[in-house]
């Protein structure tokens, strides 16, 4: 908080006309000093132009505010906490800083701001909103940090407090920065809200606390929606099934349903599948550990498999058994018809969770701003910065391990066994990549829930651990989820053709980790959440509670916020063609890189194949081992591969690699920079482009649809179907995020500061809910 | 030396060629046997392709790489470029230069023979080639790179021929020199004419009908200059105050840097004023009325002037020139940066930090500019770089008709060519060393622009790559001289001019005789029609069209009496001044360098906020039509890939992120999917016709 108090105030004199109003550039640190009203502030006002409240203003607006107070709209199931009333949320503009007043809450489920700003929202602001969170909502899982403010020293707030601060800011991991004073709030009502939000926050929780359940019960009545519809769930035999079928791997493998009912082991869903000639009472052998379980077939029948390690012994007689039963393991699956299988041990040799978490803490800082100047001053060394947080290195890391895996899957024929120790981690994230670059269907909205439904959620990845939802140890923290959905997104900015949805889509997935009414991200495993789900419905009622998964958007959205999330730029797979090659359909692409588009077979690469494959027989020979992973050949292989598909046009429905180089892995910029203001531009962005494609999609439509019209000889004139909405005025370069931010911060003065300087009654009246908290 | 004096024994004319010349010379001299049929076609080839005094030195078959597939063709060196002809591609009469297989000799930056995997030379010129090359590199200043393999199997001695025949013409060749006598063909010519030209501002009526487009009603042109005696780096006319006679412009700008004085770069139609100048001649001692006249002419009828002190936070030429060295060390297809260390080894370029210093501080203006009805005068000391960008950036800024095709053109012509920005100097083509590539740094401005507001530009991206390749092409004198008294001198302006045109040309043209030079604006002399279709931007949408502006009650012009108020604007801020010029009592402000001081911790918040009392990114309503603000933070300045990546095999190809050239694959895929969705509807219909577009049509 490097401000320079001198600065604004003698700015009078130095620089008038520039002036209208004296602007605070510092952060918190300036707030409340001087206005002189409730709290502590004992500073003799330093003498300046502008005095912009009054104590006895502050008390009109506290009539004003509390006329215009808008209800608290509480979801099924939440219950009222604690609040607190006169509380002034701080917005932050470049360097001065706005107040609005209202009541600060904070329930069972959300810390919620009530201002009276909400009716100011017109119809294009309105468009995006989310139903479920409003703008100035905090649900308490997505609370990342909160510090106080005491004496313009910023600290961060735990447990029991003695003190109470003159301020709130809360770091979000969404990454918003709110800031809320205090200082004009009764002392009971501050101790209450502040110890309130700390403690339901930060305090460890038990699960059965969670919002998820009384949100549950209490809608337990509403219609409820079949979640088929949006993905599939994998939780039936049935599912497996068919996606063995999808992928022809149902000649290799085998759905297995020994598991049902948890009984083998809790980790594993209830169903999956393995290679079809493993012996079923195996997967009992070690609970389900040291099994390679199908994760996806490639479409020369090549396997991704991922297994759990076996737990560390030290007993000899215990490691003799471990020996044998992986050997007679690996026998199996290297055994006709299996491809020979290559190990890719993830839990060596490649990212540790630790290093996620620490690069992904250093990575946010960047972004979570509480004042403008402190921005501009990183602004700077901005590359640096990013650089030293090496969280792009850690995405271009998992992006490459992906390529290899695919490498081995496509080009030399092999299986691919994922080995990690819980195979709930990296192999979530390292499988799910490979499908969305290998499987075109996983880039589909359908595909790519359900693949997150299959890796992940039924993968058992622990995402009350990884998320810290129960805030119960910081240590498992780790956002692996966020890694893969920024992996993806490297993905969808490269090759936007390739995905039917939007790198918004990627962004609102990202945020509804934190929304506690949905079951999704709020189980460590499928066992957990069944468990939970079924002894509940013993105890009350006989039918079992419905929970929400994420993937049914229209919980979040309106339908028009939710064109948002389809890309229509997609290039949709031909009906008829059933054969996904590269290079055989979508002639009309990349006519514009003329002498190049020629696609030839490279001759090298079958002929590299054949080496390799002679190599690792060689080495299969004694048994599997890193060295083939180190192996220089293989190094090379990967490079030829990487190389010879890039020199290629890319076909958005066949194999789809991204590019690693330096320059090309990007900062997500809608997701990390949406609420920082001074990040936007206005009229420019992406977006312009994007609204006039839309536009024209539309018009596109529109004609299609009047020439069906006409076909079926409906001569009867329909009302022009309401032409397409231009969007008024210029969209910022965040749209559809920056706009929510935008009415919260309505300027104070519609007139130029010339003005203003002229007649310096004008300052008198100016608005009065509006409140400029200089440096008074 | 055995490759000298080999290239005049035969020379190659552009209508009569027979193969065997173009055969004889390597034969005569080396008498290596060469494959017949191949010279056969080469020298065809060649035929069809020559300039007129074009020689070519040697030649070698070879294959180009880096590209998928490699292409084979052959590599021709003639004094005046290194031409990298595929096997059947034809040189095409219209388009006599070649953008994508010509590397002008000037834009060389660093030739490399490679023989095996360890050696490597680097051939300057005068340097003698120690090995047979097995390959050569040739990496354009303009980041592109040619990379030729050679065939071994006899031929190995042509390979050395061509090599040392490029380091020779290299070392011979004088960046002054220019592709003389190419005509536009007929063709050219006619698709050209549909088009309007852009005026090149070497006449009277050229500045007296961009004057009136901008409805500058307070302005005229000055004739002071027409003999070049007021300053030659200066053009003929410009404009000043209308009340201004020419005496007195004559006497006020003897009181500035070089005699650049005061001068109208563009009237916003808001009644404001933006002017450039030099800085002032402090050593001269000016009578009262001479700084009455200068006064009045930087006051230019407003009651309000703004002088804005260019350099303040802008980088100096040397650091321009280093920062553009680094990156284009960086952006080298071998450079020796890790991947992981990309990010800080660009930062440490500095040149995407001279980029945003550029457009923060060209925002700033036009928000003086836009903001209230004043004059604001641009002030350099030389008056004929960064003046040049910061006034170019601001009326792109500021003027959606700046931003039209057309508009682009005019604005470089009449900022940069006619300013008399020294080109050839800051490109390092005099062999100084004020080498400083201010005007690559504009155009990077500029790309920063059209990515920001990928629908508010008419050009595309690519239209920004041609103009950036376009520098060091000497095929016309646009780029080649320092000043607009060179260039005329150089275009034959004041002489006879035709003589140097063929016959049959300037015929037609009588209407517009005066000005029969080629400049770089004929694209067609390199780029094929199809080429020139893709300047265009598809997704260009402007909010507000070029025509809508929203007329403001003009104040009455000319205001009597001294300005009532004067600020110097700098780090950010505006600073009262007591007076304008430097030389009534006490040394101005101006006098006192303010680079090094440093910016006060206010200034993070925006001029907007200050001159309007918003914060910029408030929302569209204080933003008069038309005005962009770009976004100068770290993670919006970006590198211009395509154009600085262009040697590296892995950005050739295969980038569909969404960038304006993006669009128009993705625009493609558009009219795929159209075209797909008519013959699903179209079985239903029973009346067994028609034609998916008459239905479209029809529908409409």
């Amino acid at each position: 908080m490097g401000g320079a108090p001198a600065a604004s105030a003698g700015g009078r004199c130095e620089r008038p006309p520039l002036l209208p109003r004296v602007a605070a550039s510092q952060g918190g640190g300036m707030l409340g000093k001087g206005v002189g009203g409730g709290g502590g502030g004992t500073k003799a006002p330093k003498p300046s132009f502008v005095s912009y409240v009054r104590p006895e203003e502050i008390h009109t607006n506290e009539k004003e505010a509390t006329e215009k107070e808008v209800t608290l709209h509480l979801l099924p199931g939440e219950q009222l906490l604690c609040e607190a009333n006169t509380v002034l949320k701080c917005v932050q503009e470049d360097s001065c800083q706005r107040g609005i007043y209202g009541r600060l809450v904070c329930t069972d489920f959300k810390i919620a701001f009530l201002g009276d700003d909400e009716s100011a929202l017109d119809n294009d602001e309105t468009q995006f909103k989310n139903k479920v969170i409003g703008e100035n909502d905090i649900t308490l899982h997505c609370v990342d940090q909160i510090y106080g403010v005491f004496d313009e020293k910023k600290k961060t707030l735990f447990g029991q407090l003695k003190k109470y601060p003159e301020k709130l800011v809360i770091h979000c991991k969404d990454l918003r920065v709110f800031h809320f004073c205090l200082r004009y709030t009764k002392e009971e009502e501050v101790k209450r809200i502040v110890s309130g939000i700390i403690h339901h926050t930060q305090a460890p929780k038990l699960l059965k606390r969670l919002f998820l359940f009384s949100y549950a019960t209490a809608a337990r009545n509403s219609p409820a929606t079949d979640p088929k519809k949006h993905a599939v769930m994998f939780d039936t035999l049935q599912d497996w099934c068919r996606e063995l079928e999808r992928t022809k791997g149902n000649v290799k493998y085998k759905e297995v349903s020994v598991n049902e009912g948890y009984k083998v082991c809790e980790r594993l869903p209830a169903y999956f599948v393995v290679p079809a000639s493993l012996l079923e009472e195996d997967i009992a052998f070690f609970q389900g550990r040291g099994i390679p379980i199908w994760c996806w077939s490639c479409h020369n029948g090549c396997a991704l498999l991922k297994m759990s390690a076996l737990p560390k012994e030290q007993d000899d007689g215990l490691l003799q058994i471990q020996k044998n039963f992986l050997d007679r393991i690996y026998k199996t699956i290297h055994r006709p018809p299996y491809e020979t299988a290559k190990t890719e041990d993830l839990s060596s040799n490649f990212l540790s969770l630790q290093e996620i978490q620490m690069a992904y803490s250093k990575f946010k800082q960047l972004f979570l701003i509480d004042n403008s100047t402190e921005f501009w001053d990183t602004d700077i060394k901005w590359f640096s910065l990013l650089e030293s947080s090496s969280w792009l290195d850690i995405i271009r890391r998992c992006l490459k391990k992906a390529v290899e895996i695919i490498e081995c899957l496509e080009a030399q024929n092999m299986n691919v066994l994922l080995l990690e120790d819980n195979a709930s981690d990296l192999c979530c994230l390292i499988s799910s990549l490979v499908q969305v670059m290998m499987d075109p269907h996983c880039r589909t909205i359908f595909g790519f829930q359900s693949l997150v439904q299959k890796e992940w959620i039924m993968g058992g990845h622990c995402f009350l651990d990884r998320c810290n939802h129960l805030r119960q140890s910081d240590k498992e923290e780790a956002p692996m989820f966020l890694l893969f959905l920024d992996c993806v997104w490297q993905l969808v900015h490269q090759h936007p053709p390739a995905f039917e949805f939007t790198e918004t889509y990627l962004t609102v997935l990202s945020d509804s980790l934190y929304i506690p009414i949905f079951s999704t991200f709020f189980f460590n495993s499928p066992h957990q959440k069944d468990m939970n789900v079924g002894r509940e419905s013993q105890d009350s009622q006989s039918k079992p509670l419905n929970l929400l998964p994420v993937w049914d958007w229209s919980v979040q959205f309106e339908p028009k916020a939710q064109t948002l999330l389809t890309n229509p730029l997609y290039v949709e797979k031909p009906k008829l063609e059933k054969v996904q090659r590269k290079g055989t359909h979508f002639k009309h692409q990349r006519q514009l890189s003329l002498p190049l588009t020629q696609s030839k077979s490279s001759p090298k690469r079958g002929f590299f194949r054949e080496e390799t494959d002679h190599l690792i027989k060689n080495l299969l020979g004694k048994r599997i081992s890193k060295l083939i992973n180190s192996s220089e050949e293989l190094q090379d292989g990967f490079r030829e591969f990487y190389d010879s598909w890039h020199s290629r046009p890319p076909s958005y429905q066949g194999l789809l690699l991204p590019h690693l180089e330096g320059p090309e892995i990007k900062v997500w910029a809608q997701r990390y920079l949406r609420w920082i203001p001074e990040a936007q531009i206005l009229g420019g962005g992406g977006v312009a482009t994007m609204s006039k494609l839309l536009e024209m999609m539309e018009e596109v439509q529109r004609l299609q649809e009047k020439i069906e019209a006409r076909h079926h000889s409906q001569e009867a004139p329909q009302a022009e179907a309401a032409s397409p909405q231009r969007t008024s005025g210029r969209l910022s370069s965040l749209f559809p995020f920056a706009l929510l931010q935008r009415h919260s911060s309505k300027p104070v003065l519609p007139t130029s500061g010339w003005k203003a300087l002229g007649d310096e009654d004008d300052l008198a009246k100016r608005e009065d809910e509006f409140v400029d908290l200089g440096d008074v | 030396m055995w490759w000298g004096g080999r290239g005049q024994s035969f020379n190659i004319a552009p209508q009569k060629e027979e193969p065997e010349m173009g055969l004889s010379g390597p034969k005569s001299v080396e008498g290596t046997g060469m494959p017949e049929p191949r010279s056969r076609q080469l020298g065809s080839c060649l035929a069809s392709g020559g300039l007129p005094g074009e020689q070519i030195l040697a030649w070698a078959p070879g294959v180009r790489k880096g590209l998928e597939p490699e292409m084979p063709g052959t590599l021709i060196c003639s004094n005046l470029r290194v031409t990298f002809q595929p096997c059947g591609w034809q040189r095409s009469q219209e388009t006599p230069l070649s953008s994508e297989y010509d590397f002008s000799l000037a834009n060389i930056g660093r030739l490399e023979a490679v023989n095996g995997p360890s050696r490597v030379q680097l051939l300057r010129p005068g340097s003698l080639l120690k090995f047979i090359p097995e390959e050569i590199l040739i990496h354009g200043q303009d980041f592109r790179l040619l990379r030729v393999g050679f065939e071994a199997g006899g031929l190995e001695p042509q390979a050395f021929q061509v090599t040392m025949a490029i380091i020779q013409a290299r070392a011979q060749n004088s960046p002054t020199q220019q592709y003389a006598g190419i005509t536009l063909s007929k063709a050219g010519q006619s698709s050209d004419s549909r088009k309007p030209p852009i005026p090149l501002l070497e006449t009277t009526e050229d500045w007296e009908t961009e004057r009136k487009k901008q409805a500058a009603r307070g302005w005229r042109v000055s004739t002071v200059n027409e003999r070049f005696d007021v300053a030659t780096s200066l053009p003929r006319y410009f404009w000043v105050p209308k009340r201004t006679l020419d005496s007195e412009v004559r006497r006020a700008f003897g009181h500035f840097h070089q005699g650049r004085g005061p001068r109208l770069s563009w009237h916003h139609p808001g009644g404001s004023d933006l002017l450039r100048c030099g800085g002032f001649y402090t050593a001269s001692d000016p009578n009262k009325e001479d700084i009455r006249a200068v006064e009045s002419m930087l006051q230019a009828g407003h009651s309000d002037v703004v002088l804005v002190d260019t350099m303040d936070e802008l980088p100096n030429l040397a650091d321009v020139q280093l920062a553009h060295l680094r990156l284009r060390a960086l952006c080298l297809p071998d450079s020796s940066v890790a991947e992981d260390k990309w990010l800080s080894a660009l930062e440490g370029t500095r040149w995407l930090d001279y980029t945003r210093s550029c457009l923060r501080k060209a925002s700033d203006v036009s928000v003086l500019v836009t903001s209230r009805v004043r004059s604001v005068v641009l002030q350099e000391r030389g008056d004929r770089d960064f003046n040049g960008l910061l006034s170019s950036l601001v009326q792109l800024l500021s003027a959606p008709e700046a931003r039209t095709l057309l508009g682009f053109q005019s604005l470089v012509q009449r900022e940069w060519v006619a300013a008399g920005h020294p080109f050839l100097t800051r490109l390092g083509g005099s062999g100084s060393s004020e080498e400083a590539p201010v005007f690559l740094l504009f155009l990077d401005c500029v790309w920063q622009l059209l990515q920001q507001f990928p629908a508010e530009f008419e050009f595309s991206e690519f239209f920004l790559l041609a103009l950036h390749d376009s520098v060091r092409v000497p095929d016309t004198l646009t780029f080649l001289r320092d000043t607009p008294w060179e260039r005329g001198k150089q275009g034959g302006q004041f002489n006879n001019y035709t003589q140097v045109y063929t016959s049959g040309y300037s015929q037609p043209l009588a209407g517009n005789s005066i000005n029969p030079q080629l400049s770089v604006w004929d694209w067609n002399l390199r780029y094929s029609n199809k080429q020139i279709l893709q300047f265009r931007n598809p997704g260009y949408d402007p909010e507000h069209c070029p025509d809508s502006w929203l007329p403001r009650q003009q104040p009455s012009f000319m205001v009597p009496g001294p300005p009532s108020s004067m600020w110097l604007f700098s780090r950010g801020a505006l600073t009262p001044l007591n007076q304008l010029c430097p030389w009534r009592d006490s040394p101005s402000l101006l006098a006192v360098s303010s680079r090094w001081l440093p910016r006060p911790a206010i200034s993070s918040e925006s001029l907007a906020d200050q001159e309007w009392g918003l914060p910029s990114h408030w929302g569209a309503c204080p933003l008069p039509p038309g005005l962009l603000l770009p976004g100068c933070l770290g993670p919006q300045i970006r590198l211009w890939r395509r154009c600085y990546l262009r040697g590296r095999p892995e950005v050739q190809m295969g980038l569909s992120a969404p960038t304006i050239s993006g669009l128009q694959e993705e625009l493609s895929h558009l009219q795929e999917l159209l075209r797909k969705w008519t013959p699903r509807i179209s079985p239903e219909d029973h009346c067994k016709e028609k034609n998916p577009n008459t239905i479209l049509s029809q529908s409409r």
